[in-house]
């Protein structure tokens, strides 16, 4: 088959493992919520998704104490996602905003902004607790 | 009995329905099978094999929008029609151990007739559309089947000639093509030259069966990235289903036919068994028969190559498979005359 | 011969702005004969998002991360662009070793980038078996650059004055790894896309532009490369590290023994560069110079050295799609005056008119997706009043861009 070499190569292919990653489960679930919450109460296991390599540039931490307070951060942030506190002098980050670049983590003078390798950060409220970091 | 001209109307009712219900659930089983099997051949996991069954039961809830420039009666039409028919080609075709439900009533030839009418309702229902993929669609689509027309009838009338020069009765009848009732088949006339000839149009029909079935190299007509899916573009819910439906079903058909013309075998042939037993395993058999057609000349196909220009479509099949299809026809007529097949 | 047809023989088909053949939104008219096309139009800009009209408003090392995302598939073309301009006009000095690590990051780039373009093409055929295994090879280069700089898409390593990760000795053995991996699929790559018969009956002759046209509508990258224009902005005027490598523009007689200049040697090319980027990257792994890889640690000077600046420069490079510029003009603010980008689509796209003239509809998608359009790297303008779009024809392209010229000398 050499004018067709797909022909050979499908064939083995077809006693080979696919390679798809089951994240998070293989098949569609008919219902998402009923079987995130299952997974939740310890019912059902998700499959694991592909491991985020060292240096990840996930959600943002935020290590309040030690920040002083010096914008630096603010002006570095391509997508303008940090709020200034003027009363505590302290920042508010909007995740949904972020573009996860961390230059603020490399600008930051004290240490005080990190990124974690949370990445599953799909969300129905823009401002919910969870989306804002403060 | 009651019998009217001829017929028992509850053995003809009920073999329809049953064949129909067969023939729909089979269609979608199978297609559910066929895409596992283009997902392994393709390292990917695929979706569930109950998906065909999701697919239509979403379609039927669903509303059907008839365009604004379609002509209404001709766009529903066309699927029922295309739906009917491929489950009348399924009535003529020996399924297992099953006689065919209208065996005696027609015969290769009616179903090389019937094999194109789920074509044209597709092309009416394009034409119906009102928008210009559809149209361009329904153009390709009337090519494709001229273009697979001659490879299948020499591929059909090749082995017919053939058991006739053997001198069988009847040799356009499907029941005496597979074999079904006397146990001879078209390997068991033919000597070596004929078993040449029997490969090639084994070949032949392979390949007209994804023509036949619009998929992948041949699916021209529907061309997703080209025409946005063509014919069904604008085709939705009930009516999508329907046509779903049919193409199951003409799978199933396609399927069956090049079971009964190339391997007509039966279980009950080789093994003794108790007549109930019989048609069971000659069934399931059948089935396993089907999948193999399906896996060779649908999945390893639509997987193994691009699509064709309309051109490519013309051209392979008048050229390549037409002359192929000629080549196994003189092999045949060979084996007939010179090669001694044997004459019963 | 075309007053001899009869009128109302032609008809039209829209592709666009939303087709399964386009992966980005533009609208294609064609006036068809049959199956022929007769005729072509097409209207970019349903993709503009007013990035430049962002970057003005923001300082030169916000922006860096601003031009990640003008292209989802070469974001560190466009920075690495942005990055050369900003650097040129602040008299900045790049560390040597930042030089290689940016090489090395453009080269997985353009493997990445090729690699996505031949599924797509593969898809565009029908193929989809090499479009899924196609994207099963790409995963490879996405997972390193994700291991190098922390994300698969949009990378955030280049700086204004260097990169902001350096490679650490840990870090080499996984990258080996992958060149390895690449050299051993390359070859089955090439097998299974250009031997394939069905391939060739689509793709050979198909779209054709001869090396003049090329020239002649100023065609960059790999699109020019495949009609025999030995061009490539890493060769004639060597950025970065590519100035201390040795390889030549990819040709397709280099592998086929002549130039026909259709689809089928596009894919040549690109292949073949995915090939080239494998050499490049190893040449760059074993020439790596150690040192610094960012001018200056501290950002409150950087953005200093950026304020201060001013001047105009133009930044060049070759994008896996072929040459991007990024034109900056800096005044002593902190936001930039001026930012213009010209991406590689925009020089490719007007030779989609001459390739699809009489092909067949079955050929629109993988003429159009020949020159790898990237229309949101393109779609700088947009114009609108209401309700109303215009068309601005060249008259009032040339007249508007002599009043913002005179506007910009006079600011300055």
């Amino acid at each position: 088959m050499s004018f067709l070499p797909a022909i050979p190569e499908v064939l083995r292919q077809f006693f080979k493992r696919p390679a798809t990653n089951l994240f998070p489960a293989k098949y569609l679930p008919s219902s998402v919520t009923k079987y995130l919450k299952s997974v939740q109460e310890g019912n059902a296991a998700i499959n694991p998704p592909v491991e985020t390599p060292p240096n990840f540039r996930g959600k943002i931490l935020y290590d309040r104490d030690t920040c002083i307070g010096c914008k630096l951060c603010i002006r570095v942030c391509p997508a303008n996602a940090i709020e200034f506190l003027p009363d505590t002098k302290k920042v508010r980050i909007f995740v949904t905003q972020c573009i996860f670049c961390s230059q603020c983590n490399d600008a930051c003078p004290v240490d005080a902004l990190h990124m974690s390798d949370e990445f599953l950060l799909a969300d129905e409220d823009r401002y919910s607790e969870n989306m804002i970091v403060e | 009995m009651v019998m009217i001209l001829g017929v028992d109307p509850v053995l003809v009712l009920g073999g329809t329905v049953a064949v129909a219900l067969f023939g729909m659930l089979a269609g979608l089983v199978f297609m559910g099978i066929e895409r596992k099997f283009a997902a392994r051949m393709q390292a990917r996991i695929g979706p569930p094999i109950r998906q065909p069954f999701r697919d239509v039961a979403k379609l039927l809830s669903k509303d059907s929008i008839v365009p604004e420039n379609a002509i209404p009666c001709l766009f529903n039409m066309a699927p029922v029609l295309a739906l009917a028919s491929s489950i009348v080609i399924l009535l003529y075709i020996p399924l297992g151990g099953f006689l065919p439900v209208l065996a005696g009533y027609g015969d290769l030839i009616l179903v090389m007739y019937l094999l194109t009418v789920p074509a044209l309702a597709l092309v009416a229902g394009g034409f119906a559309s009102g928008s210009p993929y559809a149209t361009v669609g329904s153009q390709r689509e009337m090519v494709t089947m001229m273009s697979y027309e001659l490879p299948l009838a020499i591929a059909v009338i090749a082995i017919a000639w053939r058991l006739a020069a053997a001198g069988i009765a009847d040799p356009f009848s499907l029941a005496t093509i597979a074999g079904t009732a006397s146990g001879i088949t078209i390997w068991s006339v033919v000597g070596p030259l004929g078993i040449i000839g029997c490969v090639l149009l084994l070949i032949v029909l392979t390949w007209v069966t994804p023509a036949e079935l619009s998929r992948v190299p041949c699916d021209t007509p529907e061309a997703e990235t080209e025409l946005c899916g063509g014919l069904l573009v604008e085709y939705s819910g009930r009516n999508l289903a329907l046509f779903y439906l049919a193409q199951g079903v003409k799978t199933v058909a396609m399927a069956a036919l090049a079971v009964a013309l190339f391997l007509p075998w039966n279980i009950s042939w080789f093994v003794a068994l108790s007549p109930n037993a019989a048609l069971a395993a000659d069934f399931a058999f059948f089935l396993l028969k089907i999948l193999a057609v399906i896996f060779f000349s649908v999945s390893v196909i639509r997987v193994g190559m691009a699509r064709f220009r309309i051109t490519h479509v013309v051209s392979i099949y008048w050229g390549y498979l037409g002359g192929l299809g000629l080549l196994g026809l003189v092999f045949m007529v060979l084996d007939a005359y010179i090669g001694g097949g044997g004459v019963l | 011969m075309s007053e001899n047809k009869k009128i109302g023989s032609t008809y039209s088909i829209p592709i666009g702005p939303v087709h399964p053949a386009l992966k980005e939104p533009i609208l294609f008219t064609f006036k068809m004969n049959g199956e022929l096309v007769e005729e072509v139009d097409f209207a970019p800009g349903e993709c503009h998002r007013g990035i430049e009209w962002m970057g003005m408003r923001r300082n030169p090392v916000q922006i860096v991360h601003l031009t990640d995302r003008i292209c989802g598939i070469c974001g560190v073309s466009h920075s690495l662009a942005f990055a050369r301009a900003v650097e040129q006009i602040a008299e900045i000095e790049v560390p040597e070793r930042a030089h290689y690590v940016r090489t090395i990051i453009a080269e997985y780039e353009r493997l990445q980038s090729h690699l996505l373009w031949a599924g797509v093409a593969a898809h565009e055929l029908g193929f989809d078996t090499l479009f899924f295994l196609a994207w099963r090879v790409r995963e490879e280069s996405m997972d390193v650059i994700e291991y190098l700089t922390g994300n698969r898409v949009n990378y955030g390593i280049v700086q204004v004055g260097g990169v902001r990760r350096d490679f650490t000795e840990d870090q080499f053995p996984r990258i080996e790894a992958s060149l390895k991996y690449y050299e051993d699929v390359a070859g089955k790559l090439l097998n299974l896309f250009l031997e394939d018969r069905t391939i060739q009956m689509r793709c050979k002759n198909t779209g054709v532009m001869s090396e003049k046209e090329a020239l002649e509508l100023c065609t960059v990258g790999p699109t020019a490369r495949a009609s025999g224009l030995a061009m490539d902005v890493r060769y004639d005027s060597p950025y970065a590290a590519y100035g201390d490598l040795d390889f030549t523009p990819v040709l397709p007689h280099q592998y086929l023994g002549l130039t026909n200049g259709d689809v089928y040697d596009r894919i040549v090319v690109r292949l073949l560069e995915v090939v080239q980027s494998v050499d490049l990257i190893r040449q760059c792994l074993e020439n790596m110079p150690s040192g610094e890889v960012l001018w200056e640690k501290k950002y409150p000077k950087i953005l200093a050295a950026c304020k201060k600046a001013t001047g105009e420069a133009v930044g060049r490079i070759e994008a896996p799609r072929g040459e991007c510029l990024h034109y900056v003009r800096m005044d002593g603010n902190t936001n930039p005056q001026c930012w213009k980008v010209k991406a590689s689509t925009y020089s490719n796209q007007m030779s989609w008119l001459n390739m699809l003239k009489g092909e067949q509809i079955a050929d629109i998608p993988i003429v159009v997706a020949s020159i790898d359009p990237c229309m949101s790297c393109t779609d700088r303008v947009a114009v609108v009043h209401g309700e109303r779009t215009d068309i601005l024809t060249k008259a009032d392209l040339h007249r508007l861009s002599v009043e913002k010229t005179r506007r910009l000398a006079q600011w300055s």
